[in-house]
């Protein structure tokens, strides 16, 4: 639980500091200049999720990414291009509760056979915030029919929409100076583990476990929504206050036109 | 009743207090032709009493430590019954003080009530006001989070454009070569403590010279008598005009009830106006976040450093223009205070104020 | 004109009551706020149960800690039979200290003694120690 914690901990520092994180290495420096297959992971890589994390070159294929000369030196750790069959080892280096999952799938099962890795699905540079969008009739079907990849869409489908829509609250509490730091933890370990279980790609399983996931987000959304409450109640409370106020400051300027008729009168 | 009356007369008859009550409120007399805008200066006295109220509150449970700043603020915002509150009440007012000064400082400068005999009433509201933006200035320092760490980075990293002594004004200001936990101890000294001992000071000084010189007519009107200049000290009597006390201090509780109702529909509805992003994010003296911006306030100052190509330069023009608004009456001596009869200085005016928008909205929108 | 004024007087005490009103009400809504602020809140330090690992406190010695945020002290007397005590004197409020070599509690500010029970020894102080209830769990005990 608290390595968990500590995980997650990591990762919302590193979504934090994120851009400024992922500096100009030599890695980007020689091969952003370089022509085609050898330059292209680049700007590719310039737009995915890793960069906006701080993810560089190195975190995945290792290596000295501030020596020019040793850069690319086995002994300073670089891996250079897995294989296709070692990419979800590769991934999994990180993303270590999806690759257990993936293994025991109908996917990870058919790896040695073809069966389809990561990047199949993900892409590999240009990775971007995984989405429900992935699975869809148009990708899938470069491999089977589309029926029994729908049905598990289907089957996340809702769940998938709560996560959404429940990290948008989060975020417009964050927003108003609501301190979220524990909810946003407890949304992030849920949806880790959800998506984690999605890559069974199994139905039965998915609908088995996902009541279990609906109620920790129903939870999630309890406390959302008490935060909202006391937000639209505080509202309500300024609002008499400032309706208060003018009042009050019309009563004055009543006083003050008392004043300033036997003024006139006077005059 | 009676016992009230007993304890004016005890006083009274030692101290002579009905009399002196008198000559402050009823007796002191103000132009008949006075107005609103006259009430400006009450509305930043009140704003700044309400700022001391809120001020005090936010300090029993602040901390002063980079390490726990940005902890304990949090904490005000989300643990201490009501401390949300206090906290928008302090950023919102802080802005809403700077819009009144700025407003206070126009309204008297279109009127005239600059000119002889009141400079040193202009020069102590000048003071005033940097003032106010310095108290802006090292409060946000103190929550410790990236806007607060990144702002005064850059703020105080403008002094280094000072020929010969700059980087060791930078450093000075700082209290160390970047900024840090040095830099937090000597802002919040100031913030707390020094700033609000001068200001309440200045303050005295301000109204002694208001009092002392009787509030000018409103230079509007066909009641508007203009004033003789003269060599010797004048105070300048309104024989038949209005009471300070109630008649004008009614229309000035009006106002200061409109200005709060500004304060609070703002501090209940759009405090984040006031709250960027950055702000909620604990300093990190290792990432700079990007575009860091200064408060509206200062976006003049900014821009104008971005505009000059040298940064001397800049902060040359930004000295300059500020010198010439300090001296402001003894530059413009002409007795004249009608805005109609003086079109230089209308022109100038309503230019400045267009300059002074317009450099702002440009360095909020590059 | 003396009507007149007479009337307008009138609507001034009226006026006049009702933005008194008005500032009772805006007060009150700055009070409260400003009362809620200052009061004391049950806090994370007055947890109403305290853990402290047995190897903390010797056989014969004194563990000072903290109770519902107040000073308190536990003893162990012989192996394993723990007393938990206040550790303010009865008397004015200061705190007690342990007399190893006596087994006795004496209070610096004006010469109280407490045994090691609690019990008033000498001195000034009226009654004994609060005494709290203790229980072993493990190699924990529990205070409260
Ligand atoms: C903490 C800041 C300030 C306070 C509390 C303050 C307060 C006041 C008050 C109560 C008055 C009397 C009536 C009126 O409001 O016109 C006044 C007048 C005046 N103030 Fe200020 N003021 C401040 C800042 C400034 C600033 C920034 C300036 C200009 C740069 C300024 C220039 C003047 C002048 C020239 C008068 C005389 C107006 C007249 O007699 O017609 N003050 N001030
Ligand atoms: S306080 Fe302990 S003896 Fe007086």
């Amino acid at each position: 639980m608290n390595r968990l914690f500590l995980g997650w901990m990591i990762l919302v520092l590193l979504l934090w500091c994120g851009p400024a994180l992922a500096q100009d290495t030599v890695c980007v420096q020689c091969h952003g200049g370089l022509d085609g297959r050898l330059g292209a992971p680049v700007g590719q890589w310039e737009k995915s999720i890793h960069a906006a994390n701080g993810i560089s070159c190195h975190d995945c294929h290792g290596g000295d990414p501030s020596d020019f000369a040793m850069a690319m030196s086995p002994e300073r750790g670089f891996i250079g291009v897995p294989g296709y069959e070692e990419v979800p080892a590769f991934c999994g280096r990180c993303h270590l509760g999806v690759r257990e999952d993936y293994e025991k799938s109908a996917h990870g099962e058919a790896l040695a056979n073809g069966g389809p890795n990561c990047v199949i699905c993900h892409g590999n540079h240009e990775v971007v915030k995984a989405s429900i969008d992935l699975i869809n009739e148009q990708d899938c079907t470069r491999c089977h029919d589309y029926e029994r990849a729908a049905e598990v869409k289907g089957v996340i489908a809702e769940t998938e929409a709560k996560l959404q829509s429940l990290d948008l609250s989060v975020a417009s509490l964050h927003r108003v100076g609501i301190d979220v730091e524990r909810l946003s933890g407890e949304l992030f370990s849920t949806r880790n583990q959800f998506r984690r279980l999605f890559h069974t790609v199994n139905v039965e399983k998915l609908q088995q476990q996902r009541s279990a996931f609906d109620s920790d987000l129903a939870e999630i959304g309890a406390q959302v929504g008490e935060i909202e409450n006391q937000l639209s109640q505080r509202k309500l409370i300024g609002g008499i206050i400032v309706v208060l106020l003018v009042l009050a400051g019309c009563v004055a300027l009543l006083i003050r036109q008392t004043y300033h008729s036997e003024e006139e009168a006077g005059e | 009743m009676k016992i009230k009356k007993m304890a004016i007369d005890w006083l009274d008859s030692r101290l002579g207090v009905s009399e002196l009550l008198h000559q402050q409120l009823g007796g002191y007399k103000l132009p008949r032709n006075i107005n609103t805008w006259y009430a400006l200066g009450a509305v930043i006295m009140a704003l700044f009493g309400l700022q001391f109220l809120t001020g005090i509150l936010l300090l029993i449970y602040y901390v002063p430590d980079t390490e726990k700043a940005f902890a304990s603020v949090t904490m005000i915002m989300n643990e201490v019954p009501f401390g949300w509150l206090f906290r928008y009440l302090h950023v919102v007012c802080s802005n809403l003080i700077i819009v009144a000064l700025l407003l206070h400082m126009m309204s008297v400068m279109f009127m005239g009530s600059y000119k002889r005999p009141r400079e040193l009433t202009w020069i102590s509201g000048f003071t005033l006001l940097n003032m106010g933006l310095v108290f802006c200035l090292t409060g946000y320092l103190l929550p410790w989070s990236q806007l607060s760490f990144w702002a005064t980075t850059v703020a105080t990293d403008a002094a280094g454009a000072v020929p010969v002594v700059g980087e060791y004004l930078v450093s000075f200001l700082r209290g160390g070569p970047s900024v840090g936990a040095a830099t937090l101890g000597r802002f919040f000294a100031l913030h707390v403590l020094v700033l609000p001992l001068a200001l309440m000071g200045l303050v005295g000084f301000h109204l002694f010279c208001v009092r002392r010189n009787g509030i000018s007519q409103a230079p509007f009107g066909k009641h508007y008598r203009p004033v003789e200049p003269s060599d010797t000290f004048t105070h300048e009597e309104h024989h038949d005009g209005i009471p300070f006390y109630p008649n004008y201090t009614s229309k000035e509780l009006g106002v200061i009830f409109f200005a709060l109702a500004i304060l609070v529909l703002i501090t209940f509805y759009a405090p984040w106006l006031f709250i960027p992003l950055d702000a909620l994010v604990p300093a990190d003296p290792f990432v700079t976040p990007d575009h860091i911006k200064p408060e509206w306030y200062f976006l003049w100052a900014y821009q104008t450093l971005k505009i000059f190509p040298s940064e001397f330069l800049g902060l040359a023009v930004q000295g300059a223009a500020m010198t010439f608004l300090a001296l402001l009456p003894f530059v413009d001596r002409g007795p004249e205070r009608r805005p109609g009869k003086r079109p230089l200085f209308l022109t100038c005016y309503l230019l400045g104020i267009l300059l002074f928008v317009g450099i702002s909205l440009w360095g909020h929108y590059s | 004109m003396s009507q007149a004024t007479g009337k307008g007087k009138e609507r001034r005490t009226f006026l006049g009551v009702l933005l008194g009103g008005f500032s009772v009400a805006l007060g009150a809504a700055l009070g409260w706020p400003v009362f809620k602020f200052l009061a004391p809140r049950a806090g994370a330090d007055e947890a109403q149960q305290v853990k402290i690992p047995r190897d903390q406190v010797a056989i014969g010695g004194a563990h000072f800690f903290n109770f519902q945020g107040r000073p308190a002290v536990i003893l162990q007397p012989e192996a394993g039979n723990f007393v938990a005590l206040s550790a303010v004197c009865t008397h004015l409020g200061c705190i007690v200290k342990w007399e190893n070599d006596k087994g006795e509690f004496l209070c610096p500010c004006h010469g109280g003694q407490f045994s090691a029970s609690g019990q008033v020894l000498g001195g000034p102080p009226p009654k004994p120690l609060d005494t709290y209830p203790v229980a072993v769990v493990d190699q924990d005990i529990m205070v409260g």
